[in-house]
């Protein structure tokens, strides 16, 4: 598998934790979601690999044209809106459709079972009361 | 070297297969069980939240493998999509020793009186394929006994025993009422809507060598890992291959129906484990492949005598396909609701399954099983949720145990064109032409199906919910797990493909036990009536042979 770059993995690492982002109870990254991502892109998700490629480092340079720093340098009320304006499509059909697919991965990540990499000790089933017994 | 003898081959290890094989094998015939899928382990089915046969995000946990049986979906305007077992519109139920009975809900509703008869009780819409069955419930109630009994329902038969008369009550109690049933039937009680505990193929008590349900968290979809729930795969199949009569052949997929000159079946063609083409003869043949997989063998089974596939000749294999449309809806309590006491659903209402007003038919309304988190953050949000972020996560946190759903199986009315056809260029591994959908249900559907959600909504409103929210019944195409009504049921073979004994017309010795021969497929579950029917077929063959 090919990997990312340090610039996109610090990227890919702001997104997830602001899509979950660490309250009381952890965000994404510390989840484990950037392991589900890593396991995933070994195989489901494989095909997509460059898609996610591409997609941090358009958010990134959207980030440096607007604000002048790396998406993963901003505050996080600043890389919010701009993930508010990416998801409305202010920034083109593509970006918003891909970062949908994001969304929806990192959630798979924390909330999925943690025998898929993320959801860390099950962390996010400890969040909402989702017990495992028998 | 001269192919393999038995007296009954039966294809398909899943309800009616299992229940065909132990009744033959038990009477003394020699029987063949095949079955495309494995006899999976508890532990090989696994509790994968991504892949299992509740979400198929990316794969299933019984079957079919995700390459090599391809299916073509169709859809209203023509778009032809190839699908995969995982993917939507593949239509799937599973490919297992068991069938769908290894890892499914296990609600166990017998059909009502008035789902065998909708042409005759409510006429017959324009452009729909409505019709009365030709037997009535009277004649399948010993079989729904016997399968209440003999694969184990927990139950309060006297709870519907207005709707659906039976002369023994279900062998087991009821599980014990959850959280949540507890406040549905505050809801129902405020409306004076009668309710019944919903009978399950589960264990609430130890019964045949087997434990009693421990209440897990993972019973749609999964494997019961005490063996609590009751499929054919620990009771019926057990028995058909304890009587020492049936060998069970797994990892073989049937291609053909074999027929002499005449057009008596003689056999079946299939591949092994190894992909290697075998050829076994029988006296009688049984195909329980599931509606889509025994329309498909019917029609790939054509000769120069009937070059449009077996029993097809009225141009009925394959049409009428149906499933159910689930509607309801998503309510949000102010306390909580969820004691995590499996499998969850508990609860039901019979009251909206006939006789509603200027609507055709009905549909019985329960609450859910145990939502996974994932499920619940991919379908269970309000609209107006931020799909990310803060608020999201907020709403995982304080709402998981405060949100469930009513909703249920609305019974279908058929429309001819909602169909499976044989794909012209699309082939399997094994280069057979696969199953194609195309076509969707009778726009009446969707009319009862709102009807449905209307009812389900008063239900939550009166059970105390603080918030509803639902999405709007489309018409589709249902086949899925409550696949059913490809190779019709009737007397007349111009518009069925078997009589009302199973048997495919113009072949005396070609029967059918899955969910195909249903004429329409009820307001409820459907895989107790297959089950029955399944006796009933077997008792048939044996009379007559
Ligand atoms: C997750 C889930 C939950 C469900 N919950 C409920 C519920 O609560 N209540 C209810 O009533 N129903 C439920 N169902 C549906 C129920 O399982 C089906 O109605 C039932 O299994 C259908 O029975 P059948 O005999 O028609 O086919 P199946 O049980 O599907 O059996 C068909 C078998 O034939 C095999 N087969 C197919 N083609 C071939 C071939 N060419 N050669 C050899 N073998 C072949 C298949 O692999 C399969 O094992 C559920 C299903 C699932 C998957």
């Amino acid at each position: 598998m090919s990997s990312f770059t340090a610039t996109q993995e610090a990227t890919l690492r702001a997104v997830v934790d602001r899509i979950i982002p660490p309250d009381d109870h952890p965000g994404g990254w510390e989840a484990g979601v950037g392991n589900y991502l890593t396991r995933q892109f070994a195989g489901d998700l494989a095909p997509l690999f460059g898609d996610y490629a591409n997609f941090l480092a358009a958010i990134d340079a959207i980030a440096r044209r607007l604000h002048g720093a790396p998406f993963a340098a901003l505050p996080t009320a600043t890389q919010d809106a701009l993930l508010v304006q990416i998801e409305s499509d202010a920034h083109g059909d593509d970006l918003a459709r891909f970062f949908a697919v994001l969304v929806t991965h990192a959630m798979e990540g924390y909330y999925g079972d943690p025998g898929n990499g993320g959801n860390r000790d099950a962390v996010a089933w400890r969040m909402i009361g989702f017990e495992v017994r028998g | 070297m001269s192919a393999a003898r038995y007296d009954a081959i039966v294809v398909g290890a899943g309800a009616g297969g299992g229940v065909t094989a132990a009744i033959l094998a038990e009477a003394g015939k020699r029987v063949l069980l095949l079955e495309r899928g494995q006899d999976l382990t508890f532990t090989a089915i696994g509790r994968d939240h991504l892949r299992n046969q509740r979400l198929s995000q990316y794969g299933n946990n019984a079957g079919p493998d995700l390459d090599g049986h391809p299916r073509v979906a169709v859809d209203a305007d023509g778009r032809e999509r190839l699908v995969r077992p995982h993917e939507g519109g593949y239509q799937n139920n599973a490919a297992i020793v068991g069938g769908g009975t290894r890892v499914y809900g296990a609600q166990a509703w017998r059909f009502l009186p008035d789902d065998f008869r909708m042409a005759t009780v409510y006429g017959v819409p324009t452009g729909s394929s409505l019709a009365d069955w030709p037997l009535d419930y009277a004649e399948l109630a010993s079989h729904y006994e016997r399968a209440e009994w003999e694969l184990g329902v927990a139950g309060d038969g006297a709870a519907s025993a207005d709707l659906l008369p039976r002369e023994r009550d279900y062998p087991m109690p009821p599980l014990p009422p959850t959280a949540q049933s507890r406040v549905l039937r505050r809801g129902a009680d405020a409306l004076g809507w009668a309710t019944t505990p919903v009978p399950l193929l589960i264990n609430s008590e130890p019964r045949d060598g087997r434990a009693a349900c421990i209440r897990c968290q993972h019973c749609v979809g999964f494997a019961c890992p005490v063996e609590a729930k009751n499929g054919t795969h620990n009771t019926l199949i057990p028995r058909a291959l304890a009587t020492g009569n049936c060998d069970l052949v797994t990892g073989a997929t049937a291609a053909r129906v074999a027929t002499d000159r005449v057009g008596r079946a003689i056999g079946v063609d299939y591949f092994d484990r190894d992909e290697t083409p075998q050829e076994v003869r029988a006296e009688v043949v049984i195909l329980a492949a599931g509606a889509v997989e025994t329309a498909r063998l019917l029609l790939n089974s054509a000769t120069t005598r009937e070059p449009t596939g077996l029993g097809n000749g009225g141009d009925q294999v394959g049409r009428h396909l149906q499933g159910h449309a689930y509607t309801g809806v998503n309510a949000r309590f102010a306390e909580p609701i969820y004691d995590g006491l499996g499998p969850g659903v508990s609860i039901a209402t019979l009251r909206f399954n006939h006789g509603n007003d200027g609507i055709i038919g009905g549909g019985m309304l329960a609450d859910e099983f145990i939502l996974l988190p994932i499920i619940f953050q991919k379908r269970y949000l309000p609209p107006n949720l931020p799909r990310w972020g803060a608020v999201n996560k907020a709403f995982m946190r304080e709402a998981y145990r405060y949100v469930t759903d009513v909703k249920g199986p609305t019974q279908e009315i058929p429309h001819p064109d909602g169909r499976v056809t044989l794909d012209p260029t699309v082939r399997d591994r094994w280069g057979l032409p696969v199953a194609r959908f195309s076509g969707a249900t009778h726009p009446e559907t969707v009319r009862t199906a709102t009807f449905l959600q209307d009812r389900a909504r008063e239900w939550l409103d009166a059970a105390g919910a603080i918030q509803t929210w639902s999405t709007p019944p489309r018409p589709r195409l249902a086949a899925g797990q409550h696949q059913a009504g490809t190779c019709r049921m009737g007397d007349d073979p111009r518009t069925s493909v078997v009589d009302r004994w199973c048997r495919v017309h113009g072949h005396d010795n070609l029967f059918i036990a899955d969910g195909s021969p249903h004429v329409t497929n009820g307001g409820v579950n459907p895989v107790l009536t297959i089950l029955a029917l399944a006796y009933r077929t077997a008792e048939g063959i044996l009379r007559a042979w």
